[in-house]
């Protein structure tokens, strides 16, 4: 009987958990609400053609249950212009990873534990008091800083937030306030990010970002959040997302809950927007054929890991990781021949508390070798873009040199 | 341009509508007068279903939504039905309205060579071993406080499929036909992740040997990985047993995968409906064309030319007049937008609806 696993805790194991985690939790939430001076969390970019630098990032849940590590060190870079897609199933720590680059984890159960965010802001040069500062020709200045976004204070985060990183999320349903106008939430924007913004200037704005995302504005300004349709309350989350001409653009799942012909109609608008605007975009997404349209990177995620990085060639014509080919072969593609049983990858994903030492995706491999067993597989790299997770590439790459 | 205004043809809406109902009525009553065939397991004629939206105090209606509007179609044994279409076309309430799970308003429904739409409660328990139906919410579709062994028995001993003392036996058979581990048997549905929940619901729904099941959007909330094997328990579950399934989803790539025939409904109206090797041959319907260049396309080599659609699917509580989809209609003509297009066979079991291919 020993040796059944357990499938509950006793109220002692549980309290044990818990007073553990409170410790925990105190230290990271007084780190998070310090008062820090700015050069704590500046910071240099390893390659200057990056806007974001995820490195080593750790993000947990401390539950009752246990610890679930959410994100268990992740690393991927953004680069300037471009649409990095990350795919992975329910559960695998994509959106708990962007998530944290706009710091908006739910504590106090969630933490960044460890690891960095390195960003590249482009913002007003400010004084000491914060105040904007003015050239000779009454312009504002700009300067590029580099910020450490997992170790700023909370209270710092609204240099990021909204104003260089800006999100879409995935229900439009819930995340507009159904209490103001469409108007009035998007003139807050400016109000709050542009120094100086006045009432006319704020509505100029909102007018010219709404036509960006093909609304007629003013069938729309003044209307309520209910009065309008899933696919354009998706384009006024878009419309938002861009009134503040952030640099990075967080993408999560945007399309999932819209039907097939308006989630073209949003794809081919964030196809066209990142063309006129100068930044990049980070598409979460659970569906393969989006990241193809849509991404010039990909990264795919399982149980809160990286296994695969590369180009959006590499990854669809030339996938390695076996999770990564059976994710592609699973799903049903309209050009299939019928017939055939449709390839499934067996079994589920691991239960996120007890991960187990070796890689995650053993017990539902079928090409699995003895290597299997022991340490979790480092990141290989097979071509200056390509990398994975697997212990069955590791002989070659040491081959190669 | 006063000779195009002359040129023009003039719609009377009203004139039209009238003259449109008046032969819909002659038809269907035509139609409802056909013996059965008794080859098909399922016969949908003329289906239609209006909520009330306005009443009266004295309870009269005085508005309607219409939420299927003339729907037919037959289904053999071990044939497969995959309706699509966006949210709000009335899939879903099609499907229910074959379970009488809402009362049909107008139309028929044949079950085995039985018309069941006017039966009654007592006469529909009779038969409801026969029609089962697989929901989408694998979470919220399994009662919390029975074990696995209790939700799977309890349809067997009501129907009495087996004698008392073999349900067990026979619970634990299905359950093992269904992917599912013996020890499963004492466990409660929290336990269990989404893909296992919707196995234990598909081994509900064929506890009680069905002829007939509905699947709505039975793996819309699940993982793709998941999805993979949900489908191919249930092609495996049909080949055993010569199931007919209505799949309703909103995924063509899956409703490809697993469908025989396929329907393409359109706020509450069939626009095109055919075998699926035609229906992806040689699609006839503009709206059909859209929705299969809408699919994104996991090859990023591949550019696919997309028909664009310009807005949102108009309210069904107040479709337009004339074709419905000519407020989306690229190609849309200034007929379309008065004259209803009449359901019509273009191919051997093919039709569709639409002016475009009468090619006036």
């Amino acid at each position: 009987m020993s040796k059944m696993k357990k499938s509950y805790l006793t109220g002692k194991e549980i309290r044990a958990i818990a007073k553990e985690n409170a410790k925990i939790i105190k230290r990271l939430e007084d780190y998070k609400n310090r008062k820090a001076e700015e050069s704590e969390f500046l910071t240099q970019m390893h390659d200057d053609a990056n806007i974001l630098e995820i490195d080593d990032l750790h993000t947990y849940f401390f539950t009752e249950q246990g610890v679930v590590k959410a994100v268990n060190g992740v690393s991927y870079s953004v680069p300037k212009n471009a649409v990095v897609g990350v795919v992975g199933e329910s559960g695998c720590g994509k959106s708990v990873t962007s998530m944290s680059v706009m710091r908006l984890i739910q504590g106090p159960a969630g933490q960044i534990v460890d690891g960095s965010i390195r960003f590249k802001s482009h913002d007003y040069k400010r004084d000491e008091k914060g105040e904007p500062v003015k050239d000779e020709n009454g312009n504002y200045e700009m300067e590029d800083k580099v910020y450490d976004i997992a170790k700023m204070p909370i209270s710092e985060i609204h240099r990021i937030r909204g104003k260089q990183v800006a999100m879409i999320f995935q229900e439009p349903m819930t995340s507009l306030n159904p209490v103001f106008t469409i108007g009035q939430q998007l003139d807050e924007v400016t109000f709050i990010h542009i120094p100086g913004a006045t009432k006319e200037m704020a509505k100029a704005k909102s007018e010219e970002m709404l036509r960006l995302v093909g609304i007629i504005p003013e069938n729309v300004y003044d209307a309520f959040p209910h009065e309008l349709s899933g696919g354009m309350r998706q384009r006024v989350m878009i419309a938002m997302a861009l009134a503040a001409e952030p640099r990075l653009i967080i993408a999560d799942e945007p399309t999932t809950a819209l039907d097939v012909t308006i989630q073209a109609q949003i794809l081919d608008l964030l196809q066209d927007i990142k063309n006129k605007i100068d930044g990049s975009i980070l598409l979460i997404t659970h569906d393969l054929g989006v990241i193809a349209e849509m991404a010039d990177f990909v990264v795919v995620m399982y149980a809160g890991k990286v296994i695969e990085q590369g180009t959006v060639y590499e990854i669809f014509q030339n996938p390695l990781h076996p999770y990564t080919v059976g994710l592609q072969k699973s799903k049903p593609t309209m050009s299939l021949d019928d017939g055939a049983e449709l390839y499934n990858i067996p079994g589920n994903v691991p239960n996120a508390v007890n991960m187990p030492n070796h890689c995650y995706f053993k017990e539902r491999c079928s090409k699995c070798v003895a290597k299997c067993s022991g340490d979790y597989p480092g990141m290989i790299q097979v071509s200056p873009t390509h990398y994975v997770a697997c212990h069955l590439y590791s002989e070659e790459d040491s081959n190669n040199g | 341009m006063a000779e195009e205004i002359l040129n023009t043809p003039v719609y009377d809406d009203a004139a039209l509508e009238k003259e449109y109902l008046d032969k819909r009525k002659i038809q269907i009553e035509e139609d409802l007068k056909k013996p059965f065939d008794p080859e098909v397991v399922l016969e949908v004629r003329h289906l239609r279903k209006c909520f009330p939206m306005k009443k009266t105090v004295t309870g009269k209606v005085t508005k309607e939504l219409v939420a299927v509007d003339d729907i037919s179609f037959k289904l053999k044994a071990g044939e497969t039905l995959g309706i699509v279409g966006e949210s709000g076309c009335g899939k879903t309430t099609t499907g229910r309205a074959i379970l009488k799970l809402h009362k049909p308003t107008a139309g028929q429904i044949i079950f085995n060579g039985k018309d069941i739409t006017h039966y009654n409660s007592a006469q529909m328990r009779a038969i409801r071993k026969e029609m089962q139906i697989i929901f989408q919410d694998p979470y919220s579709s399994l009662p919390p406080r029975s074990t696995v062994g209790g939700i799977l028995s309890e349809p067997v001993e009501v129907h009495k499929i087996v004698p008392k003392d073999q349900v067990k036996n026979y619970v634990l058979e299905l359950m093992d036909k269904c992917g599912l581990r013996d020890y499963y048997y004492e466990r409660y549905p929290h336990e269990f992740s989404g893909g296992q929940r919707q196995r234990i619901c598909i081994a509900r729904a064929l506890s009680v040997n069905p002829k007939l099941v509905i699947c709505d959007e039975p793996v819309s909330a699940l993982d793709v990985s998941i999805q993979a094997q949900i489908i191919n328990l249930l092609k495996k579950l049909q080949r055993e047993r010569n199931l007919a399934y209505v799949f309703i989803s909103h995924d063509l790539s899956v409703v490809k995968f697993i469908s025989d025939k396929i329907g393409v409904m359109y706020l509450g109206a069939m626009m095109e409906f055919g075998t699926k090797e035609d229906i992806f041959r040689n699609p006839l319907h503009p709206y059909t064309k859209a929705l299969f260049s809408a699919v994104p396309n996991p090859d990023p080599t591949a550019k696919t030319e997309r028909i664009k659609l310009e807005g949102d699917i108009p309210s069904p509580a107040n479709p337009p007049k004339g074709c419905r989809f000519h407020t989306r209609c690229p190609y849309a003509k200034e007929v379309c937008k008065h004259v209803p297009p009449e359901y019509k066979e273009y191919e051997e079991g093919h039709f569709a609806a639409c002016h475009l291919l009468d090619g006036e």
